[in-house]
This record gives C-alpha cells, sequence and structure tokens, in this order.
C-alpha cells in the first residue's frame, strides 16, 4: 500500500452526491432499472427512488429442494426465489406464497456526510411489514452479522424529508466496507462513482440488486478526489 | 505461487467446486466449467495463504464469500466483502461465471476482499 499519499476520504459532500446520482440515474433509464430522482417540492433537495417486487416462497410448507437456487448450503425458513433468472434467461419454477413491495430511498445525511439507505416494504394489500418480517427478508449472507450488532443496524426511522415511518441501514459502518474500495480504486488510478460503489454494499443486504452494468459503464464514474 | 504447505483440508472437502488452482490450464475458457479466480487482500485483511482457485461457473459469490470466511476463521460478527472490479461489490446471488465473463481478464478473474471489523 502507497503509504505516502493521502487516504482517500470516505465522505461524500452534497454536491458529489447530486452529480453522483445523475450519472447513476442516466444509466438507470438507459437499462431501464427503474429508479427516478424525487424532488421535495419547494426545496433543492431530493432523493432517488425505487420500488421493487419480490416474490416470497415459504419453505415451511414444501421442504423439496429447489433445482435453480445454487446453494445447497442455504438454510432458511423463507426462501427467496427468483421468477426469472436474468443470467441464464431461463425461467425458474417456483412457488409463490407472497410478493412483497420494496420501495427504496437514496438520501443524503448532512450529519454523517454520506449517503443513506432508506426503505419501506409492505404486501400487496398495503400491509406494511413488521420489523421482525423485514429481518426474515435480510440477505442470509448478512443476516447473522447484523444480527450480532451491539446496536440496531436495521431501525424503524422517520424519513427525513417525508415524515414518514421507513427502515433505514444505520450508515455508522459504511467507512469500513468504502475506504477499502475507494483506496484500492485510488491505488489503481481509476474512476468511480460513489453511489454505485456504496449501493452495491448496502443494497444486496435487503433484495436490492445493482446490475454489473453500473461497474462497466465508463460514463458515469468521476475521479474520486483524495481530500 | 499457489503450492504452499498447509491446506485448509477441511474446508476443502467441504468445497469440491472449490480447488487449487495448480497449473495454468489452456483451450477455450468458456468451455470449461470451472473458472480461474484470483484472491487479494484490501486492507487489514488476512492475506490467503492459497490465492488462485479454481471455482465452479455456477458458484455464487455468497457460496465464494462463505468458504474465504471459513478459510480465514473469520467470527460470525466478521463481515467479508468481495469487490470486483475494484470498487464493486457483485450481489451476493450472482455467479462467478458471470463475473468472470465480464471482468476476467488473462484468464482468471480478480477479486478482492476485505473484512469488517469484529463487534466489541
Amino acid at each position: 500500500m502507497a503509504a505516502e499519499r493521502n487516504p482517500v476520504s470516505c465522505y461524500l459532500d452534497e454536491r458529489t452526491f447530486r452529480l453522483c446520482c445523475q450519472l447513476f440515474l442516466q444509466h438507470s433509464e438507459t437499462i431501464k432499472d427503474g429508479w427516478s430522482w424525487e424532488q421535495i417540492k419547494g426545496t433543492d433537495e431530493g432523493f432517488m427512488k425505487k420500488t421493487l417486487l419480490i416474490p416470497v416462497k415459504s419453505s415451511v410448507l414444501h421442504e423439496q429442494p429447489e433445482s435453480s437456487v445454487q446453494d445447497e448450503d442455504m438454510v432458511t425458513d423463507n426462501i427467496q426465489a427468483n421468477v426469472e433468472d436474468e443470467t441464464a434467461g431461463v425461467q425458474a419454477v417456483c412457488e409463490i406464497h407472497a410478493v412483497l413491495r420494496y420501495e427504496y430511498h437514496v438520501l443524503y445525511s448532512f450529519s454523517y456526510q454520506i449517503p443513506v439507505l432508506y426503505f419501506r416494504a409492505s404486501a400487496l394489500d398495503g400491509q406494511p411489514l413488521s420489523l421482525e418480517e423485514v429481518w426474515r427478508n435480510v440477505h442470509l449472507n448478512y443476516r447473522q452479522r447484523l444480527q450480532q450488532g451491539p446496536w440496531d443496524t436495521l431501525t424503524q426511522q422517520e424519513h427525513p424529508l417525508l415524515g414518514q415511518p421507513f427502515f433505514m441501514l444505520h450508515p455508522c459502518r459504511t467507512e469500513e466496507f468504502m475506504k477499502p474500495a475507494l483506496d484500492l480504486a485510488q491505488a489503481e488510478n481509476k474512476r468511480v462513482n460513489y453511489i454505485v460503489t456504496w449501493l452495491s454494499v448496502v443494497g444486496p443486504v435487503i433484495r436490492l440488486d445493482v446490475p454489473l452494468s453500473y461497474s462497466t459503464e465508463s460514463d458515469i464514474s468521476l475521479h474520486y478526489a483524495a481530500k | 505461487m499457489s503450492d504452499n504447505a498447509e491446506s485448509p483440508t477441511e474446508t476443502q472437502k467441504d468445497d469440491p467446486s472449490i480447488q487449487h488452482a495448480a497449473t495454468e490450464q489452456t483451450g477455450a475458457s468458456d468451455e470449461k466449467k470451472k473458472i480461474d479466480v484470483l484472491l487479494k487482500a484490501v486492507g487489514d485483511a488476512p492475506i490467503m495463504k492459497t490465492k488462485k482457485w479454481s471455482v465452479e461457473r455456477g458458484r455464487t459469490v455468497q457460496s465464494l464469500a462463505q468458504f474465504i470466511s471459513r478459510f480465514l476463521k473469520l467470527e460470525a460478527s466478521e463481515q467479508l466483502f468481495i469487490y470486483v472490479n475494484q470498487s464493486f461489490a457483485p450481489s451476493p446471488d450472482q455467479e462467478v461465471g458471470v463475473l468472470f465473463e465480464c471482468f476476467g481478464s488473462d484468464g482468471k478473474l480478480v477479486l478482492h476482499y476485505c473484512k469488517s471489523q469484529a463487534w466489541g
């Protein structure tokens, strides 16, 4: 590691946040990824938003193994099955017992100086999910560690701009996963889009995947200047 | 480069789809069922004694992350983060074969990994 360089800051000023979002949204538009910018009327504040419908299957009723599920070791009482396997173009057959509606908001936090992911989740009939139900849908890859945390990583918060109850992934550990990625990019003299990197890490925790093309899109990145 | 004295015998036995990449294999890479992965530590992540692995294309990132975590003997409260293309975290459900198609070069897929601090 180049010890003489100034370490890249993990913090994001609001202007860079907006710029990264703008570039992110342009690519989203291109690939029809469903993100939009929501501006708060009468202010210059806004956030990125996306809604997903997530099929949920309960394995309590049917214990047979899914041939389309790659991970045999994955033991869960709530299997998320992809109805369409985008990579193989194969329609995976599965039993869908419910569809959940997840709405994700990417906001800028002035106090933390980083983006924060807010979301709300409900059944299709509008019935909001409880915190326990949301926990059951946290991706297994992260669930154990999040649950062992000494503080609440997943909390219910009032949305700073809308004033409605949302869930939030606490941003306190953002530096942990952003710093290595940003340092790496700097060492290789590569450009990054902070939002792309950040969302690619936090999104999948709560079932929000970021397509690979965000990473390969050359017009999406900025030179991330060391502070 | 990948030869070493100690092998992670018990973890390797559980994962026949992840093996040491002993030698460079020639031949059309798209016909191979396995791809070569090179694991690089970032930050203060422990360095794997064996960095080069042959992994089945269908293996997911989550599965590979679990393998690395066991290999490195991470605590339950430590999270492993994997990056491709330096600064992008692939979805845990993503297949390594797809990552190889997108980001592989010189016949291998380079993945960087780091870990979070343990709680407490």
